[in-house]
């Protein structure tokens, strides 16, 4: 797969479309959101959920703050983590399993145990764990949500090098002398990115949804809004009995048009790789 | 043969279990320990801080100070709650049905609808019906399950007031049976098993749609067209019973997710699940009920995962011959 | 005598491309013809399109007239409702599969298979006739009846090709289509089969389209054999005589390739080239580019199927040919002198 074929795909499906400028309209607001807000997002007034008006086309939350410049700003926090976690999941990922599949023997056997293990373990509550120790931060949340994502694509990437493997033009490099860093830069890797890249974006959509879910538990950065924390905020404050559907439905409406542009793009992607898969769907 | 054949995934099982309690105690270590916090009390003096050290054992060497932690988890003593001071086990112990309950029948309704989307689906491959559902599971998929229970609370409990908004039984009430009682736990678990069914249903259903476009693909379902059977009959006796047997493994994969959902969902529902005791321990700091619900979530998903196999083992006469 | 099946411009399309294109044949009650050809050639969608179990992205057209006997009237298959032929299929006709590996439920019992393809057609049959049934339908094809407990990856490949032809007896059809049968056999169980094939049709006069690339194995079974090239029937006729003097170069060449005892050593040369793609067929004679007796007229005109001889036809200009001179003296060498 190059780039021109896959910005083919993209652009040529109408999912590929959707997704792509869905994802566009986020990554816009998440740099731009805080010139885009109409007030202070975190500037309480007496105000106290109040129900949409022309002041505030969003109403405002338990604090009387404006909740259409609080989802607007929230958004950084989940295009921010989400990518940056999946970045080092996808990282994480690649190295172990390149070297599992590659060096095979006792490391492949102790890697590919390690990673069986964080298959198992229900994600969540490892996640919950980890956080609970720290100081919630940006920098937390990335850490700990990409170092328990990567085993799922530790396992491609440990398939693919596998396979790769025994190919005879494997063989035949090693034959000629070529170093291992060689093999795997020239020969493994080539064939193995475009496998790590669409499963990568996959894991962001994960991501983004597992921050949203540490935020809405109260493990999210207590400096940054983020929807998931308005979630939180919303929750505890009892607005979903006092029927503040302008605070409730937003946050949670724009998590999942996220995860669905980033989710399409990376289907998109996987069946543009496994030919198989676009026979099935 | 099967008995070894058991014994290995057993044994493998009980590895992973053991590799949890590792993790437990090295995330109990690495908190620091409990005498750093004494360090706070400026008065404390030498001896008694020896003392304090003693009896948390932690002057022994670090592998006797893990079998001690092993061998108090494996009594199932996991501590004290920090907040309640009781035994973390007892809050485990009363919090487990609840979430059992909760998570059962959301797997189940979510397995029996989740298949049967996935046959209609696979069998209209391609027109407007396998359409809408797929795109029907996309977005249960992205959206957050307790954003869907906090608008299934706004609808169906503030909106239209004909469900409770929370917890599992209305409060101060005397139930003059258990049948009563039971009626109106099930009340109380309308809203919370659907929201964990919609969660589910998702991946249940892509599950089973892909195993039975696999099946469908088949020469034997042809064949037996070929007999003079009506399509439905061959859906239904050949198709299904085969595309159900991957569903039984690939399932297993969402245990993990189960449970995290059971978290968030119980959160919002006040359910006196494990998840809610997770919940109120994270509000509290209350590590030891933090490590000790992740014990018992592990290991609920790693027994999940030995059931799945051997019943697939029970299931497919293809493995049993092995 | 009216023919048991009678299939006149059959036809089988895919959008624009035609993967048979008017195919006429016919069998009589309790014949055997073979059906060969190479891969590709249309053979396999030609069996399913008997049986209407083609896919719908395929368009099918012509007519398939069945006369069972016993029957009063007869059935025009093309015209069947699905409703319709799942009564036909399997009472009248039946199908053994070309890999009868996976054919097969693989979880369920050999039995169970079997009693349920009895009980589509005939519903009040007894629970104890149904068992004998199958115990005597396991012994015909040399299988002890014991296997019937068995599920389908406990048998041995030879084993499972017999089950699917008891399968394929199950409702006493008197015509049975066995679509490459002894492809993935070794040559003792090709032989097994086939002799089990020819005992059936002896016993239960049973008619029987076999379908084969290998003309060996056609050789044996078959009363009569068809040519299948590109989708049309190039030549056709009692198998005795096509074999022993074939009027189309490509039956021709696949007689070559047979390799005989106490003749030539080594192989044939192949055939130069490969079957020609379905979209876009070759103009004129589909086989004159692989032809090494083509003339002009074969890039122009296509041929018809007709007879050349008694009883023996094919789509050739130059047929009847009275020999098979070298190709370098050109087709006209060959022809018979009119």
């Amino acid at each position: 797969m190059n780039e021109r074929s896959a910005r083919d795909l993209l652009l040529h499906s109408w999912r590929g479309r959707f997704g792509l400028s869905m994802l566009g309209v986020f990554i816009f607001v998440a740099v731009f959101g805080s010139l885009l807000a109409p007030d202070d997002p975190d500037a309480s007034s007496t105000d106290v959920l109040a129900s949409p008006s022309l002041s505030h086309p969003l109403g405002t939350t338990e604090q009387g703050s404006d909740v259409l410049s609080q989802l607007l700003v929230g958004a950084q926090v989940s295009i921010v983590v989400g990518f940056a976690a999946a970045l080092i999941s996808a990282l994480l990922g690649s190295i172990v399993g390149l070297a599992g599949g590659y060096y095979g023997g006792w490391t492949d056997r102790i890697l590919d145990a390690l990673e069986n293990w964080f298959l198992v373990i229900p994600t969540l509550p490892l996640m919950i764990v980890l956080a609970s120790i720290l100081d919630p931060s940006l920098t937390v949340l990335i850490v700990v949500i990409g170092l328990t994502s990567w085993a799922g694509t530790g396992r491609i990437v440990r398939a693919q090098v596998l396979t790769l493997r025994e190919r005879s033009f494997v063989e035949r490099a090693r034959a000629l002398g070529a170093s291992d860093t060689h093999i795997i830069r020239t020969h493994v890797l080539p064939n193995t990115l475009p496998l790590i890249f669409a499963n990568t974006v996959l894991i962001i959509a994960v991501a983004i949804l597992s921050e949203a879910a540490l935020s809405f538990l109260g493990l999210g950065d207590p400096t940054r809004i983020s929807w998931g924390t308005m979630l939180e905020n919303a929750f505890s404050s009892g607005a979903p009995s006092a029927g503040a559907w302008w605070y409730v439905i937003p946050p949670g409406l724009c998590i999942t048009l996220l995860v669905l542009a980033v989710s399409l793009i990376g289907f998109l992607f996987e069946e543009h790789i496994n030919p198989r898969l676009r026979e099935a769907t | 043969m099967s008995g070894r054949w058991l014994a290995g995934k057993t044994l493998a099982a009980l590895l992973t279990l053991v590799f949890v309690i590792i993790f437990n105690f090295f995330l109990f270590r690495v908190m620091g320990d409990p005498t750093t916090q004494l360090a706070r009390l400026p008065n404390a003096s030498p001896e008694e801080i020896a003392k304090l050290r003693a009896d948390y054992g932690i002057d022994k060497p670090l592998p006797a100070q893990f079998l001690d932690y092993a061998g108090d988890t494996l009594t199932l003593d996991l501590g004290i709650s920090q907040r309640s001071r009781e035994p973390v086990w007892e809050e485990i112990k009363d919090a487990l049905p609840w979430t059992l309950l909760l998570v059962g029948t959301g797997t189940l309704l979510a397995t029996l609808i989740g298949s049967w989307m996935g046959v209609v689906a696979a069998t209209n491959r391609g027109k407007r019906s396998d359409d809408g559902l797929l795109s029907f599971s996309l977005f249960t998929y992205a959206s957050p399950e307790y954003w869907i229970g906090i608008i299934l609370i706004l609808l169906f409990a503030v909106a239209i007031p004909i469900l409770p908004a929370g917890q599992q039984v209305t409060p101060g009430v005397e139930f003059s049976s258990f049948f009563a009682e039971a009626l109106d736990v099930a009340e109380h678990m309308i809203l919370p098993v659907t929201a964990m069914t919609l969660m589910l249903l998702g991946q249940y259903f892509l599950i089973m749609r892909s195993s039975m476009v696999d099946v469908l693909g088949e020469d034997f379902i042809t064949a037996k067209r070929a007999t003079g059977m009506r399509w439905d009959r061959v859906v239904r006796r050949h198709a299904v019973p085969n595309a159900l047997l991957p569903l039984v493994t690939l399932s297993a994969i969402q245990f993990g997710t189960v449970v995290g959902g059971a978290v968030t969902i119980e959160t919002i529902f006040s359910w006196p699940g494990l998840g809610e005791l997770s919940f109120n321990a994270i509000n509290d700091k209350d590590f030891p009920v933090l490590q000790g619900t992740f014990l018992v979530f592990s290991a609920g998903v790693i027994l999940a995962n030995l059931l799945a196999d051997v019943l697939y083992f029970f299931l497919d006469p293809r493995v049993q011959s092995r | 005598m009216s023919s048991l099946l009678e299939v006149s411009a059959l036809r089988v399309d895919h959008g624009d491309r035609p993967i048979v294109d008017g195919v006429d044949f016919a069998v009589q009650r309790g014949e055997a013809l073979g059906l060969a050809g190479e891969s590709g050639c249309g053979k396999t969608t030609t069996a399913l399109a008997l049986m209407r179990l083609l896919p719908a992205s395929l368009e099918q057209s012509g007519t398939m007239t069945l006369r069972p006997p016993g029957a009063e009237e007869q059935i025009n298959l093309e015209k069947r409702t699905e409703a319709g032929m799942q009564l036909v299929r399997w009472r009248h006709i039946s199908l053994v599969f070309q890999g009868a590996m996976n054919s097969l439920d693989p979880v369920q019992r050999i039995a169970t298979q079997i009693d349920e393809a009895i009980r589509l057609h005939e519903a009040r049959v007894k629970r104890e006739d149904v068992n004998a049934r199958i115990g005597e339908l396991l012994t015909t094809v040399g299988l002890t009846p014991e296997l019937r407990r068995r599920y389908p990856h406990q048998l041995s490949g030879g084993q499972r090709q017999r089950v699917m032809i008891a399968l394929a007896l199950a409702c006493r059809p008197s015509l049975v289509i066995a679509d490459e049968p002894t492809t993935a056999l070794d040559v003792v169980m090709q032989a097994q089969v086939l002799q089990l094939l020819e005992r059936l049709r002896e016993e239960l006069g049973l008619a029987l389209i076999l379908i084969s690339h290998d003309l060996g194995v056609l050789a044996e079974t078959c009363d009569r054999i068809a040519v299948m090239y590109a989708g049309r029937i190039v030549e056709t006729g009692p198998v005795e005589r096509v074999f022993a003097d074939p009027q189309h170069p490509y039956t021709k060449r696949l007689l070559d390739s047979l390799p005989t005892i106490g003749g030539r050593r080594g192989l044939a040369p192949p055939i130069p080239g490969g079957p020609p793609d379905p979209g876009n067929p070759p103009r004129g004679c589909r086989f004159h580019p692989r032809c090494p007796y083509a003339a002009d007229i074969c890039a122009e005109r296509d041929p018809e199927l007709r007879e050349v001889a008694p009883d023996h036809a094919s789509a050739c200009h130059f047929a009847p040919w009275s020999g098979w001179p070298e190709p370098a003296a050109g087709a006209a060498a060959g022809k018979v002198q009119a």
